[in-house]
């Protein structure tokens, strides 16, 4: 285990390295490539501008990803319950997901100006497809003996829903919340570029203005970090919610 | 003696990409009241077919079935389903998975959680109840299907294959157990098996099916007296004529 995960920090190790020849070599004047000791200190000396913006951009995350949860998971646990709604909602679904949410930015900006909203909007569209269709996907994906046995019984809807659709779909569902939050994380840098100004997405735009490429690499460690631990976070729920599932599945992830 | 189940003419196509399965055809058949009645064939000859349309979670393709008196337009009330593949939640521990008919039905959790006792106890599954299913052996599992269907007292048991899976001493015991359920509850026993044994041990009345597609060959009375033992010789003579007739559509084949 202990050596599992040493391997995982050996590319990053090799990455860090390469950098610090590069830097001695000389390869690029120091004004655009600075010492990895350098862009540590931008965490020592810059420590509250990198904090306050990544906060402005996970709480975005938070807020945008929440909305496509509470949207994406009823209805599609819904639409993967009732053919009619499968019918009436498919083509739309795949058309709409067809769209990257970085293309609609100069919508949102028209309609919801600058500034939180048009990047939350853009966060909960590119959450909403993937948690939708894994939550579609895992409703298709429960055994049929089980809805005969509830039928059998005559559960009610409610309980069939609550009971064996919902809980039967959650290991997809986190599959989906995996994909959202990577999605949402990409999609909230990209928002703050243009439509926001505070986050970590705007700190690096703002710092190439002022030739600060310590800051601006700095940046990029912190947001690839809170992706990192974002997906574990995700993983590890995951994990203590879908407990039933160990066992079950030949590999686990 | 009352009629409880009638089946008419019944037949059932599966459709399938290539070509159709003609899994059942004209099948008559008139249970009554209170009748403990065994299937018996070989594999792929539609039993676990027939007993899911009698439980109303397949419709025929043609003829009609009722029960008590009622044409079958879903899952009845008064009937339990013990299904060849378990169908167990698998995110349910043991204990609720056993609850789940009673908790369709409105049950309260005290009464469910000390009906299901009662039913843990007779399946020898007391220290199991916080188990998951994938934590089982594929005995137990059958067992805690069985224990399932047994909590709310049903009229009729539709039961496929429910004691393959066990060790003959634990399948004497259930066996036992069941024939004591049906004497004390006047319970209708539909209950599908590929062993001659305990087709005799336990049934009024044996149904005989021949495969593709699946026909009742013969329609056999168990007069012999409970409880039976495989060495009397009515029993021999019995096990004799059915071998010939399960064996007789093997030399068809
Ligand atoms: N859902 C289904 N879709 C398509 N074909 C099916 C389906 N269920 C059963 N069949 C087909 O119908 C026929 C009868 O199947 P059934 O499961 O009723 O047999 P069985 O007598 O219960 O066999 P076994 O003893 O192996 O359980 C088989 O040829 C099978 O392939
Ligand atoms: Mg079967």
């Amino acid at each position: 285990m202990q050596l599992r995960r040493a391997l995982g920090l050996l590319p990053l190790a090799l990455l860090l390295l390469a950098w610090e020849l590069a830097v001695q070599a000389k390869v690029y004047p120091p004004v655009l490539l600075p010492a990895p000791g350098k862009v540590l200190l931008v965490f020592v000396e810059d420590w509250q501008t990198v904090l306050d913006n990544a906060a402005a951009s996970v709480a975005r995350v938070i807020v945008g990803i929440g909305l496509s949860f509470a949207v994406a998971v009823p209805l599609g646990l819904m639409i993967g319950r009732y053919r009619w709604l499968d019918l009436l909602t498919d083509w739309s679904i795949q058309i709409f997901r067809s769209v990257p949410p970085i293309s609609l930015i100069p919508l949102a900006i028209l309609f919801l100006g600058i500034g939180d909203k048009p990047s939350i909007a853009l966060i909960f569209l590119s959450g909403l497809w993937p948690l939708l269709i894994n939550t579609i996907f895992g409703v298709r994906g429960i055994e049929r003996t089980l809805i005969k046995v509830a039928r059998a019984a005559r559960a009610g809807e409610l309980l069939v829903m609550k009971d064996i659709i919902l809980p039967a779909s959650l290991p997809a569902i986190f599959t989906g919340l995996r994909l959202a939050v990577g999605a949402g994380w990409l999609t909230v840098v990209t928002a703050e570029m243009i439509a926001v100004k505070s986050g970590l997405g705007y700190m690096i735009l703002n710092a190439q203005l002022t030739f600060r490429s310590d800051l601006i690499i700095a940046g990029i460690i912190v947001i690839g970090a809170i992706g990192l631990v974002a997906d574990q976070l995700v993983r590890r729920i995951r994990a203590h919610v879908c407990r039933w599932q160990e066992g079950l599945t030949a590999a686990q992830e | 003696m009352n009629r409880f189940i009638e089946c008419v003419g019944v037949g059932k196509i599966y459709p399938g990409k290539t070509e159709n399965v003609e899994a059942l055809r004209g099948i008559d058949l008139v249970c009554d009241a209170g009748e403990f009645v065994c299937l018996l064939g070989r594999s792929g000859c539609g039993k676990s077919t027939l007993l899911q349309m009698m439980a109303g979670l397949e419709r025929p393709t043609s003829g009609q079935i009722a029960v008590a008196g009622r044409e079958l337009d879903g899952p009845s009330p008064d009937a339990a389903v013990v299904f060849q593949d378990h169908g167990l939640f698998p995110w349910m521990t043991v204990q609720k998975n056993v609850e789940f008919n009673m908790k369709a039905r409105g049950a309260k959790a005290a009464e469910r959680a000390k009906v299901a006792r009662h039913f843990l106890d007779m399946t020898s599954l007391t220290g199991f109840a916080d188990r998951y299913p994938h934590e089982l052996s594929g005995g137990m599992r059958q067992r805690v299907g069985i224990a399932r269907a047994l909590t709310t007292e049903p009229k009729a048991l539709l039961m496929d294959e429910p004691f393959g899976a066990l060790d003959a001493q634990t399948r004497g015991r259930l066996q036992d157990e069941l024939l004591q359920i049906w004497e004390k509850q006047r319970t209708t026993v539909l209950f599908v098996t590929h062993s001659i044994d305990e087709a005799l041990l336990l049934a009024d009345r044996i149904l005989v099916f021949s495969p593709r597609p699946g026909r009742i060959a013969a329609d056999i009375r168990v007069d012999l007296p409970r409880p039976r033992a495989s060495q009397s010789a009515g029993f021999s003579a019995l096990a004799r004529e059915l071998r010939g007739l399960v064996g007789a559509d093997r030399d068809i084949d």
